[in-house]
């Protein structure tokens, strides 16, 4: 374990809201009560935070400069530096360490949060898409990866039993994570005779709709320290994408992934605990191979996307989920990773190691 | 049950081109498909870099491919959504068009998904009344064979590109503010004061940002329907969808009696426009029974607006700064 010096950076706390098909509450209100958790949780209160960054989504929230009133979360009152990213809140961590690495300031907070049930996400992924090329065509998420998963049965690289295998098992593992939406005993057979949504694609290979919100804090070398009894340091943090249009890439691989995972020093040393945002069952091979992740490392037990799947908040909980493993003693070294963009186009890998 | 409230947003978008995306579209339109050069390789649909060097790539180096080309994966799409374009089953695909190095993302109208293979032969269907879109082709077929389409499009080259997509939301009405809006409905104001700060909020808020705690019903006061004038202004109208007004029209900032509240943006009536002041006293106007849910406004309340009450003005210079 290298000595930890002023410079390095650590999760203090975190919070995670409810994942629900549908909330009654708004997403500030959502992101009011993970705030106010997370702030409990690592001992500090709101006015000790000097920075803040929230990643959410007009298109989802069916609202422009929605950012706005969630600021209201934050906290009005004293004054602090914010910022937001149109990204999964994994991004606006990414934001948050940078901001504390120039080390004129100690503690900040990063959040993500989504309310997906108020439209049809199939109409809203388009607007995210290549505005020329494929949102005119309705190009929706769930068609993208199909296209992905396809390329990579045609390879060879997966079956379709194996992409139920993942489904059963992530479901089996959400029965003991309080946050899932999904989760309880299946049988493979079972799940693999029913009709395919978008074939090659069966209900069991798409991540459910959820509203929820998470956030997260994070503090500098001595200010962590003299906060939490177990920081848990960000080792190693990177974020790559590439070309959008999904037929311009070789679908079977995740260049991004293995890139953020090289420049992050994933392979350094070996990790216990893995949670990937493999939002459809077919990208969690993919992008354990892109990781380079070996047979000891537990993927997703938290459940992972597939049991719970809070658009703009579903990366950042990978984090949490991974910083979790470490906290509750699953891991000495954990990874979290975050996806964004059609068939895994921008990938973000955040390597987390305990105290001891 | 939660109520809903439903909106339906529209995106009418105009995009411009440029050289390379506008020049692909003007072929579609000519039913022409082109790629573009780029080192040893052929992209379709053309990119305006080198997505491995970031070094533009101009028109001239548009060649045509195609039009027949081979499907390298596929999905089928049992339900279209409103946004594709077709209305019954069919596959989306990524096509290698005969002449290019990267595949097209565009669907394939096939009579069933026993008829999609990947490794198949596929070509364009053109669709008449061409724009110069990438649905200029309206599907690719099974087969060698393109199917050609009347009318010979666009005679100047193709800039721009309508998109129009819309989509609709039903958003959850919170209990604070289904509260609100039935006080507003039976002309009164429900304020929500914070037991921490003493602030109070209107517009049934749910929480005080100061505070940042949860306002319930325990914490609702009724507000005074009387206050003063601290800020205005006098809008032009422009006739955007959904604007009723056709002349200058008021708006004021009103201060409650005894709260510290402000009502921004609120109807002034019975005063013509030279005539609004900061200072002046109001009170606010409930619609009648009968006229109830004909009061035109920013909301669904049936508050009509704010009147003078004929008491002298407030005098008071700081008055201006309170807009919030």
């Amino acid at each position: 374990m290298a000595i930890r010096n002023q410079d390095d950076i650590a999760i203090i706390g975190w919070d995670v809201s409810p994942m629900e098909r549908h909330t009654a509450k708004t997403e500030t209100q959502m992101l009011l009560e993970v705030v106010t958790g997370a702030v409990g949780d690592a001992g500090i209160t709101r006015a000790e935070v000097d920075f803040t960054c929230a990643g959410s989504c007009d298109y989802v929230a069916g609202q422009a400069f929605s950012f706005v009133q969630n600021t209201d979360a934050i906290g009005a009152w004293p004054p602090k530096r914010d910022s937001h990213v149109e990204m999964d809140g994994a991004w606006a961590l990414y934001e948050a360490w940078v901001r504390l690495l120039l080390g004129d300031i100690d503690v900040a907070v990063a959040m993500g949060s989504g309310r997906s049930s108020t439209a049809d996400p199939a109409l809203i992924y388009p607007m995210e898409m290549d505005p020329f090329y494929l949102a005119p065509l309705g190009a929706d998420h769930v068609s993208l990866a199909a296209l992905q998963a396809r390329a990579l049965l045609d390879r060879g690289l997966v079956t379709e039993r194996q992409m139920a295998e993942i489904a059963v098992r992530t479901r089996r593992d959400a029965l003991g994570n309080p946050y899932a939406q999904i989760r309880g005993e299946f049988d493979i057979d079972d799940l693999l005779g029913a009709d395919y949504v978008t074939a090659p694609l069966r209900r069991h290979d798409l991540p459910p709709i959820t509203d929820g919100a998470c956030a997260i804090v994070i503090a500098r070398g001595d200010r962590a320290r003299q906060l939490s009894e177990n920081p848990i340091w960000i080792t190693g943090f990177a974020h790559v994408s590439e070309l959008h249009y999904p037929g311009m890439r070789d679908l079977c691989t995740s260049h991004a992934t293995r890139t953020a995972a090289k420049a992050a020093g994933l392979d350094e040393s070996p990790v216990q605990v893995a949670e990937l945002q493999a939002s459809f069952t077919h990208e969690e091979p993919l992008l354990v191979q892109a990781l380079g992740l070996g047979p000891d490392a537990a993927v997703n037990p938290s459940g992972g996307p597939l049991a719970a799947n809070p658009i703009m908040a579903t990366g950042l909980i990978r984090v949490i989920e991974a910083a979790r493993a470490i906290r509750e003693g699953r891991a000495r070294r954990s990874v979290g990773h975050a996806s964004s963009g059609p068939c895994l186009q921008q990938n973000l890998v955040c390597v987390l190691e305990g105290n001891e | 049950m939660t109520q809903v409230t439903e909106s339906t947003i529209s995106f009418p978008y105009k995009r411009s081109l440029g050289p390379v995306i506008g020049a692909f579209l003007t072929g579609l339109a000519q039913q022409r498909i082109l790629g573009i050069r780029c080192g040893e390789r052929v992209l379709c649909p053309p990119l305006e870099w080198d997505p491995e060097t970031g070094v533009d790539l101009v028109p001239e180096d548009l060649v045509e491919v195609g039009p027949a080309g081979t499907v390298t994966s596929w999905n089928w799409v049992s339900a279209p959504t409103e946004q594709h374009p077709l209305h019954h089953p069919f596959a989306f695909a990524l096509i290698r068009l005969d002449g290019a190095d990267t595949t097209l993302v565009h669907v394939v109208d096939a009579e069933s998904i026993d008829a999609m293979a990947t490794g198949m032969r596929v070509a364009p269907r053109w669709k008449e009344g061409r724009t110069g879109h990438i649905t200029d082709i309206s599907a690719f077929v099974p087969g060698e064979q393109s199917v050609a389409a009347a009318g010979a499009g666009p005679e100047e080259p193709v800039t721009m590109m309508d998109y129009n997509a819309s989509i609709t939301y039903r958003t959850p009405i919170t209990e604070n503010t289904e509260r609100a809006e039935r006080a507003t409905e039976d002309g009164w104001f429900l304020g929500l004061r914070c037991p921490i700060c003493g602030r109070t909020y209107t517009g049934g808020k749910g929480y005080c940002p100061i505070d940042t705690i949860e306002l319930k019903v325990t914490d609702e006061v009724e507000l005074p329907q009387t206050g003063v004038v601290t800020n205005y202004t006098i809008i032009t109208p422009i006739q955007y969808p959904g604007q009723t007004e056709t002349d200058p029209f008021a708006r004021v900032h009103v201060l409650l009696d005894g709260f510290d509240v402000v009502m921004g943006y609120q109807v002034l009536i019975e005063v013509p426009n030279d005539e609004v002041r900061i200072g002046l006293r109001v009170s606010a106007v409930w619609a009648s029974e009968g006229e109830k849910g004909a009061v035109s406004g920013w909301t669904d309340s049936n508050l009509v607006g704010w009147i003078p009450t004929g008491e002298p003005d407030v005098d008071d210079p700081t008055l201006v700064n309170r807009i919030n």
